[in-house]
């Protein structure tokens, strides 16, 4: 007895030792950190206390005001700017999380040159040969065989790209990214075309309408404007016009605007339109006159029997629409991104014309444009111009390349053929702040600052009740040796001197601006001045511009119900069994921010799964094809094939899967790489009428590979923590 | 049976080997000689963690204050906000162009300066992130600076102090002892972990 107890105290005392070797660890870990004031402060900072900064967020093309808090030259946290009409003051998860961009430990950190294609090993340059290299990419090339390819480009280096390929006769750039044509925003634009006759983004007042019909619109992940849309959808629930707004979301997929939803219906993929048009005809029928040309010929059951909705709901969902005050329809990504897509838009934007909300509150409206650049194009190009591009540098047409702020390497299917079109480029310049794929491929690395280190300005397209351009500043020094990428081109125009020079006058990237802004000082904003130094001031102690009351265009569409809508059933490639729904991930989005790790460890909002791509398969399709959670399947397409494990998700039609783009990255950094599948592996090169890639037009099939793979998911599980 | 017999006896055996190894006189020095390094070095590790940590230049704050330069002449944060904050290597030499030009931390604050570079600083008093603590308050009670932080003026670097939950409290709790109002907000959960 007594042996044991000393036995006890012995190893009491050892590990009351260990303990304290325990402890003396945990002090010193603070001394690893270290504190840098400035060497020189700002006399408009003081010393321990915050300085914000008004800028925007260059997260998605929404261009949301924010307001950066700041600490001796550190950007601490975003918020939304309270005065800027598209924000309000609040921002979405990817506007916060901005500052890992920032702070991202895998930035390129000076110009370099890339010895061979594909390697990671760079050998530095100096800015000088820099610019020296980039005017020479441009004068000793044909102007025709120039090419720019922009993304989540910041707007004034578009217009001043625009500028110089103006001045040097060389073809305009091309601005592409996944953000916006996978939500096929050209589509929309080209539907408004069609029936407003002006090609531009709409903006649904989505606060005022007491019905709302989503046609597959996102509205509150990602969809064109997702913070002054979710705004506009709280004031809609909180009654703001005297009683609680009605949503009704038609998609295969429960997103999480469906989610919140009154009602959702799973149609078939591709045939929201349909349902729409058949909506539009069943009110016109209802509405005692004769019915408008463009709902003449609607086969009604037709629809019901394609769509897959029933016929009393559908009568149900024409009064709800019908006998609404402020009925609102909007068109969606799933709706837009069909073969369909662009009749589709028409039957969802004609059905605002039918029940007259076109300037209406709760209605329809346009955004007037701004005189700044304003003859530029503003809407992204379509897929098929950028297949234009990529024939042109297959043919060798294109000596020199440059990119800016979007990824086509992983971005665009592979079936496209981007990669083997860019190894018949001589020359590939990007200008790219992470290590994404594309700027591996590339033979020169020029980056830029990122967003919080940037000028700019973002004009914004939809999404505010008035007419509103975002100023963007630096809210802290360059962190690295990065240089603007107008000034770079700027300095390379310089240098090249004569006739383009001239053309292209400006200083630097400050003067560019300051000149671009000229034209709104005598416009009446919010605030006015006479020169532009004092415009320059209030202009970056706000934030931007915009009108001092809210007031937008509204649409005429006389002809919108004068001529007959095209009814075709949608078109999909493939022999598979299933209907590929491929969607935008709130909080990857594109990809773009897959290596930021607090949105990849930020749970999905429907499947809370992190870190991780899934496939979601409704539980009774999965228990035919005996598959449970997390088991690993093989999604196979004619054009390319992935592996991902199963999510069981009840809210998707059982002939549906849907999968999240913003995994799969084989370069990109350390958080993003070699994580999950990339969905455009599975997608086509079909397009819609309008010219845009037609995303929802595949079906796949799929296999079971007996391997698991368990995702980290933040929802219970059963059979786990005594969940049956 | 036999199986099992054999099984006990094996342990008895084991059982026995320990306990006869430990009554052995050299395994047991041996045993204590083990605990007193492992105490020791445990001793010496608490020992380190209350040692002011290295610093780029070793800041005089006793010449300073001697001098009669006021704390918030450097760290007029505290005044304003939450964080006092560092002086600038501009501010250090502002004074230091015109005095004590010359000893060896002084050749240090030049280089920087020279080089346009910040001091990294090595933080002494680091309270966890789930804390809010503002010093604008704390001065605006009247407290000053040596009540948290020690006899600054008398030092070199500031010597450690264990800020602990109970160690703040203490202090509210002291001095509003007879001002129940504020003893219920200055011990409330959310005044601090909010």
């Amino acid at each position: 007895m007594s042996r044991q107890i000393s036995r006890r105290d012995f190893l009491k005392v050892t590990s009351a030792g260990l303990a304290l070797a325990g402890l003396t660890g945990c002090g010193p870990l603070s001394r690893y950190v270290t504190r840098e004031p400035y060497t020189q402060m700002p006399e408009y900072t003081y010393n321990g206390l915050s300085t914000y900064y008004a800028t925007a967020c260059r997260e998605c093309p929404a261009g949301c005001g924010t307001v950066v808090r700041t600490m001796q030259g550190r950007a601490l946290k975003i918020e939304g700017n309270p005065n800027h009409p598209v924000s309000l003051g609040k921002t979405c998860a990817r506007g916060q999380i901005a500052l890992e961009g920032l702070y991202n430990p895998d930035r390129y950190q000076y110009p370099a040159r890339r010895p061979q294609r594909g390697s990671e090993a760079l050998s530095p340059i100096t800015w000088d040969e820099a610019v020296s290299l980039l005017s020479n990419a441009l004068t000793s090339n044909q102007p025709s065989e120039i090419a720019f390819l922009f993304g989540l480009t910041s707007d004034h280096l578009v217009d001043l790209v625009t500028e110089i390929t103006t001045a040097l006769n060389a073809p305009t750039p091309l601005r592409y990214n996944a953000f916006e044509t996978v939500e096929a925003r050209a589509t929309l634009a080209d539907v408004a075309n069609r029936i407003f006759g002006i090609s531009a983004i709409p903006f649904f007042d989505l606060a005022n309408a007491d019905v709302t019909f989503s046609f597959g619109a996102n509205f509150l992940e990602t969809y064109l404007s997702p913070v002054a849309y979710a705004r506009g959808f709280a004031a809609m629930r909180q009654g703001h016009i005297g009683k609680r707004g009605y949503l009704v979301q038609f998609e295969p997929r429960m997103s999480q605007t469906a989610v919140v939803a009154d009602e959702w219906f799973p149609v078939t993929p591709g045939t929201e339109g349909l349902v729409a048009l058949a909506i539009g005809r069943l009110i016109a029928e209802g509405g005692g006159s004769s019915i408008p040309a463009a709902y003449q010929d609607v086969d009604v059951p037709g629809i019901i029997n394609a769509s897959g909705i029933n016929e009393s709901d559908l009568r149900r969902l024409t009064k709800i629409f019908s006998d609404a005050g402020h009925a609102l329809a909007i068109p969606g990504s799933s709706a837009l991104a069909s073969s369909n897509g662009l009749e589709a838009g028409e039957s969802i934007l004609t059905l605002n014309a039918l029940v007259n909300n076109l300037g209406q509150a709760g209605g329809v409206f346009l955004t007037p444009d701004l005189p700044v650049h304003a003859d530029n194009p503003k809407i992204p190009n379509k897929m098929g111009e950028l297949n234009d591009l990529i024939q042109r540098m297959n043919s060798g047409a294109v000596k020199v390349l440059f990119i800016h702020g979007v990824n086509p390497v992983y971005e665009l299917p592979p079936s496209l053929g981007f990669t083997q079109a860019l190894n018949q480029v001589p020359l590939v310049i990007s200008f790219a702040s992470f290590p994404d794929e594309t700027s591996l491929q590339a033979d020169t690395i020029l980056p830029d600052h990122t967003a919080l280190e940037s000028w700019g300005y973002q004009k914004i397209l939809t999404g505010a009740d008035r007419p509103v351009i975002s100023g963007l500043q630096p809210v802290v020094a360059p962190f690295y040796d990065t240089q603007a990428t107008a000034d770079v081109l700027l300095g390379a125009v310089q240098a090249i001197g004569g006739n383009l020079a001239t053309a292209v006058p400006y200083t630097d990237e400050v003067d560019f601006l300051q000149q671009s802004l000229q034209g709104l000082i005598t416009t009446r904003g919010f605030f006015n001045t006479t020169d532009i130094l004092s415009f320059w001031q209030l202009w970056v102690k706000n934030g931007g511009w915009w009108n001092e009351s809210a007031g937008l265009a509204s649409p005429a569409a006389q002809a919108a119900l004068t001529s007959s809508l095209a009814k075709s059933l949608p078109e999909f490639d493939g022999e598979g069994e299933f209907y590929l729904m491929p969607y935008f991930s709130t909080l990857l989005s594109d990809g773009s921010g897959a290596n930021k790790p607090w949105l990849q460890e930020t749970p999905d909002p429907t499947t809370t799964v992190v870190w991780n791509s899934w496939v979601e398969i409704n539980p009774t399709t999965a228990d035919r094809l005996g598959l449970v959670d997390d088991d690993v399947v093989k999604v196979s397409s004619p054009y390319g094939e992935l592996e991902a494990a199963v999510y069981r998700y009840p809210a998707i039609r059982p002939d549906t899967i849907g999968i999240a783009f913003g995994q799969g990255h084989t370069a990109y950094g350390r958080y993003a790489q070699n994580r999950g599948a990339n969905l455009t592996t599975l997608i086509g090169t079909r397009l819609n009428a309008s010219g845009d890639l037609a995303l929802c037009t595949v079906k796949v099939k799929i296999e079971k590979t007996g391997k698991v793979q368990k995702l980290a998911r933040f929802e219970g599980q059963p059979g786990k923590y005594g969940i049956p | 049976m036999e199986n099992h017999s054999g099984s006990t006896k094996q342990e008895n055996r084991g059982n026995g080997f320990i306990s006869k190894q430990l009554h052995n006189p050299i395994v047991q020095i041996g045993l204590g000689i083990l605990l007193l390094i492992i105490l020791g070095g445990a001793g010496y590790g608490l020992y380190l963690t209350q040692l002011s940590p290295p610093q780029p230049i070793q800041f005089p704050h006793v010449k300073h204050v001697s001098m009669g330069v006021q704390c918030l002449y450097c760290h007029p944060g505290a005044l304003r906000g939450i964080s006092p904050g560092l002086p600038t290597v501009t501010k250090c030499f502002g004074c230091h162009q015109q005095v004590a030009k010359t000893s060896p931390e002084l050749d240090k604050l030049v280089a920087y300066v020279k080089e346009n570079k910040a001091i990294s600083w090595v933080p002494v008093f680091i309270l966890p992130d789930f804390v809010y603590y503002s010093h604008r308050p704390h001065i605006a009670a009247g407290l000053n600076c040596e009540n948290c932080h020690g006899e600054i003026g008398q030092e070199t670097i500031v010597r450690l102090q264990n800020m602990n939950m109970g160690w703040c409290l203490n202090c509210h709790r002291t001095r509003f002892k007879d001002n129940p109002v504020m003893l219920t907000k200055l011990t409330d959960c959310v005044t601090c972990h909010k």
